[in-house]
C-alpha cells in the first residue's frame, strides 16, 4: 500500500498536507482501496490457478495425467485410482478420466430383425413381412443355407484403460463390430438345428471364443467376461409353424417311446413272475413226489416182513381193512346181491336230478 | 530496490510464457501433427510431448487424431463364383500413420476423417466384390470347414485393401477388417423360406415315422423276451421234475424186493385215494368183505316181487 502512494507524494516536493483539497483526498482513498481489492483478487486467482490441478477420481473411474501431452508413467502405473489427486495447472498438465464402471454390456446388431428399443421394452414385435429386407432386417445364413435370427450380448471389462482410450476413437464400437463378426462367423459353420436346439451351447462358445480372439488380436484393451446368444427361427408364420411342427413331432415321438417302454416293463415283469411261478411249482412238485415215493418205500419195507410170514393172510387182512375204511368214507353204499334164480337184475340210478334223461347203469 | 527486483522477476516470467506460446506447442498422446512452413509440409510428429516451432504465420501446426477409427461400409451386392447374389458389408479399423501424406490429400476438407472414409469406401467396394467373386457360396457358409474359409475371406479382403491403400500413399493404414453383414437379396429370402418349410416338413414326418417304428421295435422285443423267459422257465420246470423222478428212482429200487406186495400196496392206495368221500359205491356180494352176506336171506329178494 505504501509503495503505491509514494510517487504522488514525492512529485509536489513535500507541500503541506493542507493544500490537498478534500476532493483529491477522497480520490486517493478510493484508488488506494480499489488497488487493494485488485491485489486481493489476484492472489485469489493465483491460488485458484494452482488449485485447478486438483481433481477427484470417482470409484468407477481411473484417471491419467498428460504432462505436455505425454502420459505420466507407463502402463498400469499411469492409472490413478479413486481419490483426490493433484496435477500441475492446465497448459502443463491435463487429466483424462476413464470410466471403467464395472462390467460393460454390448449387444450385436447384425443378426436380429428390425425392431426398436421401445417395442422391445413393450414386448411387442413388428409384423413380419413375407421377405426380409437386407437394409433393415438382420439375420444369419447358416451352414446349411437356412436363415435364423440371432442376437449375442457380450459382457466385458476394460482391462487396459490407457489403450482403450488412447488407441481407439470408439473402442466399444470396435468391440461391437468384433461381436457381429464373431456371430456371422459362428453362423457360417453351424447348421440351423444346432443353432436352435441341438448345440446351443457349442454355438455360444464359438461366438465367445471368436470374439475373444478378435479383441485380443486387435488390442482393444478389454477382457471378455461372458457372452449369451439368443436364436430364433424366422418369424414368418408358415416357417415358424413348420419349426413348431418339428418340435411337436419330436415330443410325440418321445411319448410313443415312453409308452412303448412302459409296455415293455409290464410285459417282461409279468413274464418274469410267471416264469418264477412255474419254477417254484415244479420245485414243490418235485419235493412232494420225492417225499411220497420215499415214504412209500419206507412203508413197504415195514410191511415186507409181515407179508413174507403169511402172504395170503396178509393180503386178506389188508384188503378187508382197507375196504372197511373206504366204505366208511363212501357216502352212498348200495349192495346188489345176486338173485337166487341167477337172473340179471336191473338198477336205475339218477345221478343228476336236473338232467331230463337219467343215466342208467347196469350191474349184475 | 525490493520493488524493482519484483518487477524484473514478473517480467522475466511473462517473457518466458510469451516465448513458450510463440515457439512451442504440445502434442497429445492421441494426436499426430504435421507442421507446415509457409503452407508446405515440413515435418511430422508422431510422439507426444513438448515440441518447438517457429511463430504463427511462419509455421502452422495441423493436428490429427491418430487413434483407430471405426468405419463400416454400406451393403453392396456381389456375385459369388457360383453366381449367387450376396450382399456384404464390412467394417474396418483404420488410422492415420503418415500425416505428411495424409495432410495434402484430405486436410483441405473441413472434415478430413470423413473425406478419407469416402476414399476408403470406394477401395473397400471394389476389393470386396473382387474377393467375393473368387469364392463360391460354400466358402462363406459350410458345415465342414469349421469357419476357416470365412476367416480366410476376411483376411483376403484385408490384404487386398491394405495393399491398395499403401500403394496409393494415403498416409493411412487399415488395421483390421471383418465381415459385418452377409445377406441375400430380399426376393431370394422368400425362396429360402419355402425351402426351409419343406425341409422342416420332411423332418417332422421322419421323426413321426421313426418314433412309431422304434416304439414297435421296443414292444416286439419285449414280447420276444417274455416268451423266451417263459420257455426257459418251462424248460427249467421240466428239468426239476426230471430231477425229482431221478431222485425217486432210488427209492423205487426198494419195491423190486417184492413186486407182488408192491403192486398190492399200490392198488390198495389207489382204492383208498379214489373213494375218498362224496362217492357212491354199488357192489354185489362177491365183493369183500360183503362176501359174508352171501347166502344170507335178505329182504332184497322181495324187491322183484
Amino acid at each position: 500500500m505504501n509503495g503505491m502512494d509514494k510517487s504522488p507524494n514525492a512529485a509536489p516536493g513535500l507541500p503541506p498536507e493542507n493544500p490537498m483539497d478534500s476532493g483529491s483526498q477522497a480520490l486517493s482513498e478510493a484508488l488506494r482501496s480499489s488497488f487493494g481489492i485488485i491485489k486481493f483478487v489476484m492472489v485469489i486467482l493465483i491460488f485458484v490457478f494452482l488449485g485447478s490441478g486438483i481433481f477427484i477420481v470417482g470409484s468407477q473411474e481411473r484417471a491419467i495425467i498428460l504432462r505436455m501431452g505425454r502420459p505420466v508413467g507407463t502402463g498400469e502405473q499411469a492409472l490413478l485410482g479413486p481419490g483426490l489427486h493433484f496435477s500441475l495447472p492446465y497448459p502443463i498438465d491435463e487429466h483424462v478420466k476413464v470410466s471403467i464402471s464395472g462390467i460393460q454390456s454390448i449387444t450385436s446388431t447384425a443378426g436380429w430383425y428390425a425392431t426398436t428399443p421401445a417395442m422391445e421394452a413393450a414386448g411387442t414385435e413388428p409384423f413380419p413381412g413375407a421377405t426380409l429386407n437386407p437394409a433393415i432386417d438382420g439375420y444369419l445364413i447358416t451352414a446349411d443355407a437356412n436363415i435364423v435370427h440371432s442376437r449375442a450380448t457380450l459382457n466385458y471389462r476394460i482391462s487396459e484403460p490407457v489403450r482403450f482410450v488412447f488407441n481407439f476413437v470408439n473402442a466399444s464400437n470396435a468391440v461391437q463390430h468384433a461381436l457381429d463378426d464373431a456371430l456371422l462367423y459362428a453362423g457360417s459353420h453351424y447348421k440351423v438345428d444346432e443353432i436352435l436346439t441341438r448345440d446351443i451351447i457349442g454355438f455360444r462358445e464359438t461366438v465367445m471364443r471368436r470374439v475373444t480372439q478378435l479383441v485380443e488380436e486387435r488390442n482393444l484393451g478389454v477382457t471378455v467376461e461372458q457372452c449369451t446368444v439368443k436364436s430364433i427361427p424366422p418369424r414368418q408364420p408358415n416357417v415358424r409353424q413348420a419349426f413348431d411342427d418339428v418340435l411337436k413331432a419330436e415330443v410325440n415321438r418321445g411319448r410313443l417311446l415312453t409308452d412303448a417302454r412302459s409296455t415293455e416293463n409290464q410285459v417282461t415283469n409279468r413274464a418274469g413272475a410267471e416264469a418264477a411261478n412255474l419254477i417254484n411249482m415244479a420245485e414243490s412238485d418235485r419235493v412232494r413226489f420225492v417225499n411220497e415215493v420215499s415214504s412209500r418205500a419206507d412203508q413197504f419195507l415195514q410191511l415186507l416182513p409181515q407179508y413174507k410170514e403169511n402172504p395170503s393172510l396178509f393180503v386178506q387182512q389188508r384188503l378187508i381193512g382197507t375196504m372197511g375204511r373206504v366204505l366208511t368214507n363212501v357216502q352212498d353204499k348200495i349192495l346188489v346181491p345176486e338173485s337166487v334164480d341167477g337172473n340179471v337184475r336191473e338198477l336205475r340210478y339218477i345221478l343228476n336230478r336236473e338232467l331230463p334223461k337219467p343215466k342208467s347203469e347196469e350191474t349184475k | 530496490m525490493k520493488r524493482k527486483t519484483f518487477t524484473i522477476i514478473i517480467s522475466i516470467f511473462l517473457g518466458i510464457i510469451f516465448f513458450f506460446l510463440l515457439f512451442t506447442f504440445q502434442v497429445r498422446q492421441q494426436e499426430v501433427v504435421v507442421v507446415t512452413r509457409f503452407g508446405k509440409p515440413d515435418r511430422q510428429i508422431t510422439e507426444p510431448g513438448l515440441k518447438f516451432r517457429l511463430p504463427w504465420g511462419i509455421e502452422m501446426v495441423h493436428r490429427f487424431d491418430q487413434r483407430v477409427q471405426n468405419f463400416e461400409d454400406k451393403l453392396t451386392e456381389g456375385l459369388s463364383r457360383d453366381s449367387y447374389n450376396l450382399l456384404t458389408s464390412v467394417y474396418v479399423g483404420w488410422k492415420i500413420t503418415n500425416p505428411t501424406n495424409f495432410f495434402p490429400r484430405f486436410a483441405g476438407n473441413p472434415n478430413p476423417i470423413a473425406e478419407a472414409e469416402k476414399v476408403l469406401e470406394r477401395t473397400l467396394g471394389h476389393q470386396k466384390s473382387a474377393v467375393v467373386g473368387k469364392h463360391p457360396l460354400s466358402d462363406f457358409v459350410s458345415a465342414t470347414d469349421k469357419g476357416t474359409n470365412f476367416i480366410a475371406i476376411e483376411q483376403e479382403i484385408l490384404t487386398a485393401v491394405q495393399n491398395e491403400v499403401r500403394a496409393q500413399n494415403y498416409g493411412l493404414e487399415v488395421e483390421f477388417l471383418g465381415i459385418k453383414k452377409l445377406q441375400l437379396p430380399e426376393s431370394v429370402t422368400q425362396n429360402v423360406f419355402d425351402r426351409m418349410t419343406a425341409e422342416r416338413k420332411l423332418l417332422a414326418d421322419k421323426s413321426q415315422f421313426e418314433g412309431e417304428a422304434d416304439a414297435q421295435k421296443i414292444r416286439s422285443d419285449a414280447n420276444r423276451r417274455a416268451a423266451e423267459m417263459l420257455a426257459n422257465a418251462e424248460g427249467r420246470a421240466t428239468e426239476i421234475k426230471g430231477q425229482g423222478e431221478a431222485q425217486a428212482a432210488k427209492s423205487l429200487a426198494v419195491f423190486q424186493q417184492n413186486p407182488e406186495l408192491a403192486t398190492f400196496v399200490f392198488r390198495l392206495d389207489a382204492l383208498d385215494a379214489t373213494l375218498k368221500d362224496r362217492s357212491t359205491l354199488i357192489f354185489d356180494q362177491h365183493t369183500e368183505p360183503f362176501s359174508l352176506l352171501r347166502g344170507t336171506p335178505t329182504n332184497l329178494g322181495n324187491i322183484k316181487k
